[in-house]
């Protein structure tokens, strides 16, 4: 049986893989110390598999347990250290990083990656969408405009215009476009 | 689209078109991110007709196995951690990468814990001393062990006669968490970037032993990368981001007026999520380092200086695989030169700079005089890796590497 080590380290809550995972058969140690103990944790547990939330801060540190560990009897590897870009996509959308120690079938895995997948699944649909293209053409166009209306009531140059909105715009925490549409706005209101 | 305004909109139309023009470009959350952040929020890749969607990472490590995967296209990453991926050292396959222009230099440093000043420790050599007759032995932490701040912490205790890996434990911390385990005593002092040293200093929670400046004035810190992939599928797309990405270091640093209004951009929940002013002095080289010592520091964390900081020298990426080669991170030594002209995109970086009137010629390498006197030039990077007294590269090493 694989003994699976849980890092549960972030809002995420890994540790509610727990039960789906202790279900499916595998022997699970839920870990939600600190994360600058984890090379001594790996350590004493001695783990065949470590999951941690592939968003968590604490993976620099599994970083330096997989250096550590390449000497030893048992090293750990990521599940990912291969050349398929396909595997790696798919693990960082299942939601966890899985560590693994060498030597371990990577379809041993596989059920537990598709347990994490499923439960966070619903996280997927929150993920930010793309820009459209037709929407930076939009913007561009914006702004083109609201910098011609600024050089002709600030009487500058076209890069004195760029340098304001910048400026402002840095200093109001926005972006270029949003100074730009505040600028078309108050130059349609005073007409 | 058929666009056909002429001007800056030339290139999106013409053969120099970007053949991708949404790039998803990764950052971590650090004051050093700032030229990436002002390229992408204040439209200076539109007029080459490029997307930056801004993609804040939450470690290294993700951003790294997402510029492997491609969910990142280019990222701002710590010089060492792109040679790392290239050259197969750390938690993912050897994939050959690039580094398309430097995003800054100086700028981090080495803080320690009241409880080392209050023993006295508040300079290098009473640190050396307590280290060498202390009982208990002191933990360091880094953010990455290949990072650049490993590195500096390294290079910075060994020049002054400790050893980093053996004197001393040597960790890894996330840096938010930095502050919370140097005050509850886990760890007695660290190396990392801005915003988490001032912040240290203006919570008064530490002090600001040395800055990365003092071990070697205007290093080399953050890079933009990205696999070498990216550079061949798309090298219109690659020199329209350095573009960019150069006149938004520019303009950083036309004025200090523009340093301020970007300071004050960074603070933002978005992107650093933190007080102006933990960003905002250091940013300007106005240090306080918690001892009451206030300084206007000449090798300040900079963006550009006219090209100078953003030039991909080979100097600069072999400097890194020497230092792997001298703490075991590399069990042999690597063709340095060789694998340095594979990484660095002095080509494309040179194209870029000249199509955006930045100073573009010049040395493939630059020479410069370290903290322990030592010279680096680029000339002889295998003589340099064995020239240390402290380092670790016999079979005992415990971060020995390579397999």
């Amino acid at each position: 049986m694989l003994r699976i080590l849980l890092i549960n380290d972030t809002a995420k809550k890994v540790g509610r893989l727990k039960a789906a995972l202790t279900e499916a058969g595998f022997e699970v140690i839920d870990e939600s110390g600190l994360t600058i103990d984890l090379p001594a944790r790996v350590e004493t547990v001695r783990p065949d598999v470590i999951l941690i939330d592939t968003e968590s801060p604490g993976r620099d540190v599994m970083e330096q347990v997989v250096l550590v560990s390449r000497d030893q009897p048992r090293p750990i590897v990521m599940f990912t250290d291969e050349h398929d870009p396909n595997v790696m996509r798919q693990a960082i959308k299942s939601g966890v990083s899985a560590y693994i120690v060498e030597g371990i079938h990577a379809q041993r895995l596989q059920p537990i990656l598709d347990v994490a997948m499923a439960r966070f699944e619903s996280d997927q649909a929150l993920r930010a969408q793309l820009q459209a293209r037709d929407q930076q053409l939009a913007e561009r166009k914006r702004i083109e405009l609201a910098k011609g209306m600024l050089m002709k009531m600030k009487h500058c140059n076209e890069e004195e215009a760029y340098t304001l909105m910048r400026r402002q715009a840095m200093s109001r925490q926005q972006k270029l476009i949003q100074v730009a549409e505040q600028i078309i706005t108050m130059s349609e209101l005073l007409g | 689209m058929n666009e056909t305004t002429a001007g800056p909109l030339a290139w999106v139309n013409g053969s120099d078109a970007p053949e991708k023009t949404e790039i998803n470009l990764g950052f971590m959350a650090l004051s050093d991110c700032a030229s990436v952040v002002v390229a992408a929020t204040q439209g200076f890749a539109q007029p080459y007709g490029l997307t930056l969607n801004l993609k804040r990472q939450s470690s290294w490590a993700n951003l790294r196995d997402k510029l492997v995967s491609g969910e990142l296209d280019a990222a701002h990453s710590l010089y060492g951690l792109v040679y790392a991926v290239h050259l197969g050292i750390g938690g993912v396959a050897p994939t050959d990468m690039a580094v398309l222009m430097g995003l800054n230099q100086n700028g981090q440093s080495i803080n320690l814990s009241h409880g080392l000043q209050a023993l006295g420790v508040t300079s290098p050599e009473a640190l050396d001393r307590h280290v060498h007759q202390s009982r208990t032995k002191l933990t360091f932490a880094q953010t990455f062990p290949t990072g650049t701040h490993a590195m500096w912490l390294y290079y910075w205790l060994a020049s002054q006669g400790i050893h980093p890996l053996q004197d001393v434990n040597s960790v890894v911390v996330p840096p938010p968490q930095m502050l919370a385990h140097l005050q509850a005593g886990r760890i007695d002092g660290f190396c990392v970037g801005e915003p988490w040293c001032a912040s240290a200093v203006k919570q008064n929670q530490g002090f600001t032993l040395a800055t990365t400046q003092t071990i070697w004035p205007d290093h080399p810190e953050k890079v933009l990368g990205c696999t070498r992939a990216f550079v061949e599928q798309y090298p219109n797309t690659a020199r329209a981001l350095v573009m960019a990405i150069l006149e938004a270091s520019r303009f950083i640093e036309d004025s200090s007026e523009n340093r301020r209004s970007t300071a004050k951009l960074l603070s933002a929940p978005e992107y650093l999520d933190a007080p102006l002013d933990c960003i905002e002095p250091r940013l300007l080289g106005d240090y306080a380092d918690g001892l009451g010592n206030r300084w206007q520091d000449p090798h300040a964390l900079r963006f550009h200086a006219g090209g100078e900081v953003n030039v991909p020298y080979l100097s600069d990426g072999m400097w890194f695989m020497t230092q792997f080669r001298r703490w075991g991170l590399l069990r042999d030594d690597p063709d340095y030169l060789g694998v340095a002209r594979e990484v660095q995109q002095l080509d494309v970086y040179r194209e870029a700079a000249g199509a955006v009137g930045v100073a573009a010629e010049g040395e493939d390498m630059r020479s410069s005089q370290l903290i322990d006197g030592k010279i680096w030039d680029g000339s002889d990077p295998t003589g340099y890796a064995r020239s240390f007294k402290l380092h670790a590269m016999s079979e005992s090493s415990p971060l020995l590497a390579s397999r």
